[in-house]
């Protein structure tokens, strides 16, 4: 290998990176839900209320188990910023207060999104987000956030 | 009693409206006022006092938090210890947080360190990957305990307090710590501006007096001190209480409790700034409330209390007036208008309250009467104006010589009272007498021209000369008629030496002088008797005096005084006029013209302007002067012979007839009779009386009626009273008769009823006497 061609290679490299990046800023997330649960569809309004503790079911008055991805995750950033309009600071916040005055209790983290999704589709009443792409038969998308 | 009647002044005073409204002003602003404050007062404890206990259950609850998400915590280190020094794994965070058993990953982080500080496990991999510097590390490494650790002082932001456990060997030596992370704000996240406002503080404190964190609004700090048993100090239950909170200053009502099994107390603080906020806008609009309440009551009371008062002032104003209409008309009522002076209803007043002062001290008091002499001549002489003026002058200088506790007055006219209260002895009364005597001497000045004038004083004294006012009052005026007598220009003091004859006089003439004006004389009518036909042939008049108190008196009780006094120009005028007007009268009712006879006295004879008198008594009342007949004394006939005869032959020219009244008394020339123009001479009752009759000798009337007809004379026989009387004047051919046996002397209407009677018969003797009828 000369330099010159390690060089390219490096550029090219950088470029996908950067590539890459872009289009996980511009990633479309998914609502899911066990394909078992019979709710077809739910708003923004309802999936920003049940994420920010403030209802703990679903419209049908099925209870709901959250799951959340990892703290650090920027996907978590992005759903909590399309569905909600908060910064992750300030979902912590409305979480802490929740939890402080024992009124609520915070989603489940996990750490990717296999494992959300792995763990939706076997919880009849979990609800989890991940990427559209990462979605499969094995979960049913309720609410799209592009 | 005094007490109450100040009450009742009082009272009275304070419904005067200048007292009363301004009072009602006061006491609507005093209730208006006192119960705004009370209200502001009460607004703010009750405020005061539900902050205080707001303080107190928000502590409750907030402590109930506080030791619940530490219980947490602390379960978790114990639970994570457990496993760790169990299994001597370091790697079971997973498999406790797969089983639930650590708090929820998305506030806390839960970490493993050994015993050289490097993390062996984490529940949020990347991170500070040795603690061997940190607090809790060192702290865990001596002792075994749950710690917490601080943060550095200022803002929190995003740091993290630290709980920890110490991990043991089997041994027991340190092994390592088990740490629980979480974000400082987690404490004071249930922060409710809703109870706590922007200015209350919420915040968690060491049993080290460190704040682990404290938040007032969204303001997050932690790391400085307080004293930590001055602000845990009290019991539990208490209210709060208001304290200044030392890192900012602010007033808080301020409660903290120290936390069961953890070396941390919860605080909390309301703001009082901020909690009496509410009190102070309720304060402000009760203290607008009242001052909209105190202008409307202010304004109200004060329309009312002008109408009130400008209602007060017009009937103040009216009662003044009518009070000031009263004065007047009493001053009037007790003033001379002339003067000025009191008049004699005043004084009447004055000396009675005089007289009763005197009796009871033991007092004399003397009234001294004053009249002018000669005033009436200034008065006709100079007019009314002029005597008014005398009289203004006399006034000021009888009040400049008599003390000012002694009172002059005017009774009327001329006539002047001194009042001399209080009298020392008598020498003062003469004194003053003497002073008023001189002081009226000295020249008046009228008209620019300087007058004369005197007057008489008389003075009576209480008790000597009277005990009552009007005694002492007639006494006064008795005593002042002695001074005239004794030639004016003198006083006299009244003394019960004056014979009853002078006192009768005096009296007389005082009252006289009133009587032409209160028009108390009379004229009686005596019809003369013709002897041949028996009819009658003329008639006298008379006067007669109707006295209101002594009754009918006949000239000749009072003609001497009147002669003496002048008064008998006045009453022979009006005598002479009466006369003429009830001939005139007479023959318009359609009775025979009729001789009348009028006496004149020597006084009247002598008067200068008796010609001129009758004259214009005769013009101006349409008398013939032909039915008129003077009858005069034969001793004034005698007196000056000359000037008689001017005046008879004066009066003759006139067309008046003259008698000789009373003949036979006097010592008359026959000479100088027959000289007079005289018409008929009248033989006196006295010669009558004496001459005519069954034991007189008629030969002296016989020759006087004899002498009468050798002068062609018509005889008359005065003082006819027997019928032998009447029989011997007829034979002897005496014409005419007149006395009780014909007629008395009738009043006018009588006398009018008897002339009716004989109508005819006068007419003949009007013809015989050579009289027309007209």
């Amino acid at each position: 290998m000369n330099n010159s061609r390690m060089k390219g290679i490096a550029m090219t490299v950088g470029a996908l990176t950067i590539g890459i990046i872009h289009v996980a800023m511009a990633v479309e997330i998914v609502v899911i839900v066990n394909p078992k649960n019979t709710l077809a569809k739910v708003t923004g309004d309802q999936i920003e209320q049940i994420f920010l503790g403030k209802s703990t079911a679903l419209p049908g008055g099925a209870h709901v188990s959250l799951v959340d991805q990892a703290d650090d995750s920027a996907l978590r950033d992005e759903f909590y910023q399309k569905a909600t309009g908060r910064s992750k600071a300030q979902v912590q916040a409305i979480w802490a207060r929740l939890v402080f005055s024992g009124r609520g209790l915070p989603p489940k983290v996990l750490g990717s999104s296999a494992e959300v999704k792995k763990f939706v589709a076997s919880n009849p009443d979990a609800i989890g987000y991940i990427e559209k792409s990462e979605a499969n038969e094995s979960v049913k998308i309720v609410l799209a956030l592009p | 009693v005094a007490f109450k009647d100040t009450l009742h002044r009082g009272l009275g005073r304070a419904t005067e409206p200048q007292i009363l409204f301004p009072l009602i002003a006061a006491s609507l602003l005093a209730v208006i006022w006192g119960t705004t404050f009370s209200l502001v007062r009460v607004n703010q404890s009750v405020v005061a006092h539900a902050a205080a206990v707001s303080s107190r259950d928000l502590l409750g609850t907030y402590e109930a938090q506080v030791v619940r998400a530490l219980r947490e915590i602390d379960q978790a280190l114990i639970l994570v210890k457990f496993w760790a020094e169990r299994d001597g794994s370091r790697r079971t965070l997973a498999e406790l947080r797969d089983k639930g058993l650590l708090p929820p990953d998305l506030l806390f982080v839960v970490s493993i360190a050994d015993r050289d500080g490097a993390i062996v496990d984490s529940t949020r991999p990347a991170g500070k990957q040795n603690v061997a510097d940190q607090d809790y590390f060192r702290r865990q490494r001596d002792s075994d305990a749950f710690f917490i650790g601080q943060l550095p002082r200022g803002p929190t932001g995003e740091a993290k307090l630290h709980f920890s456990r110490r991990l043991n060997a089997p041994n027991g030596a340190f092994d390592g710590v088990v740490i629980v992370a979480v974000n400082a704000n987690y404490f004071v996240s249930d922060y409710e501006p809703a109870k706590l406002g922007k200015h209350g503080v919420l915040g968690l404190l060491g049993t080290d007096g460190v704040f682990r964190v404290r938040r007032t609004g969204d303001a997050v700090i932690s790391g400085d001190t307080i004293d930590y048993s001055a602000a845990v100090a009290g019991a539990d239950d208490a209210d709060a209480t208001i304290s200044t909170s030392r890192w900012d200053g602010a007033q808080r009502w301020t409660s903290a409790r120290e936390l069961y099994g953890f070396p941390l107390a919860v605080l909390i603080g309301l703001s009082v700034d901020e909690q009496m906020i509410v009190a102070q806008r309720q304060t402000r609009s009760y203290v607008g409330w009242a001052a909209l309440r105190s202008a409307l009551a202010l304004l109200l009371t004060g329309v009312l209390g002008r109408m009130s008062w400008q209602l007060a002032r017009g009937q103040r104003r009216e009662s003044e007036t009518k009070l000031a209409h009263a004065q007047r008309v009493e001053y009037l009522a007790y003033h001379d208008g002339l003067t000025g002076l009191p008049n004699r209803a005043m004084f009447s007043k004055l000396l009675s309250q005089s007289i009763s002062e005197a009796h009871r001290h033991n007092k004399q008091l003397a009234v001294a009467f004053l009249d002018l002499d000669r005033f009436k001549q200034i008065n006709d002489t100079l007019g009314h104006e002029a005597g008014d003026q005398m009289l203004q002058q006399v006034a000021s200088r009888l009040k400049g010589c008599v003390r000012d506790s002694n009172t002059v007055a005017r009774l009327g006219g001329d006539e002047f009272v001194v009042l001399l209260p209080e009298l020392g002895d008598g020498k003062y009364a003469a004194l003053v007498a003497q002073k008023i005597l001189l002081l009226i001497a000295e020249a008046f000045t009228l008209l620019g021209q300087e007058f004369r004038i005197t007057a008489s004083i008389g003075i009576s004294t209480y008790p000597q000369d009277g005990l009552d006012e009007q005694t002492l009052t007639k006494n006064a005026d008795i005593a002042m008629y002695q001074a005239k007598s004794e030639g004016k220009n003198n006083f006299q003091f009244y003394s019960e030496k004056l014979n009853a004859n002078s006192l009768e006089r005096l009296t007389l003439e005082s009252s006289l002088r009133h009587a032409l004006e209160r028009n108390e004389f009379r004229l009686y009518y005596q019809a003369k008797r013709d002897l041949v036909s028996g009819r009658i042939a003329g008639v006298e008049a008379l006067l007669r005096w109707e006295h209101p108190d002594l009754g009918t008196i006949a000239p000749i009780q009072f003609l001497a005084v009147a002669q003496e006094t002048g008064l008998i120009i006045p009453i022979g005028k009006w005598v002479l006029k009466t006369v003429c007007l009830q001939s005139v009268t007479w023959q318009q009712q359609g009775l025979p013209p009729m001789g009348i006879a009028v006496n004149l006295t020597a006084r009247q004879f002598g008067d200068e302007s008796l010609l001129a008198d009758v004259t214009s008594i005769l013009t101006a009342t349409g008398m013939d002067p032909q039915l008129l007949e003077f009858g005069l004394a034969e001793s004034l006939l005698m007196h000056d012979v000359d000037d008689t005869l001017r005046i008879l032959t004066g009066l003759k020219a006139l067309g008046i007839r003259i008698a000789i009244d009373d003949f036979g008394t006097g010592y008359s020339s026959l000479a100088t009779l027959q000289r007079f123009p005289l018409d008929t001479i009248k033989i006196d009752r006295s010669v009558i009386r004496d001459y005519v009759g069954v034991t007189g000798d008629p030969k002296l009337a016989d020759a006087i009626i004899a002498m009468g007809k050798s002068l062609s004379l018509t005889v008359v026989a005065q003082g006819v009273e027997t019928k032998e009387q009447a029989e011997f004047l007829q034979t002897h051919a005496c014409d005419e008769l007149q006395g009780f046996y014909f007629k008395k002397p009738l009043p006018v209407d009588e006398f009018t009823k008897l002339l009716r009677g004989q109508a005819t018969e006068i007419t003949y003797i009007g013809q015989r006497l050579g009289l027309k009828a007209s």
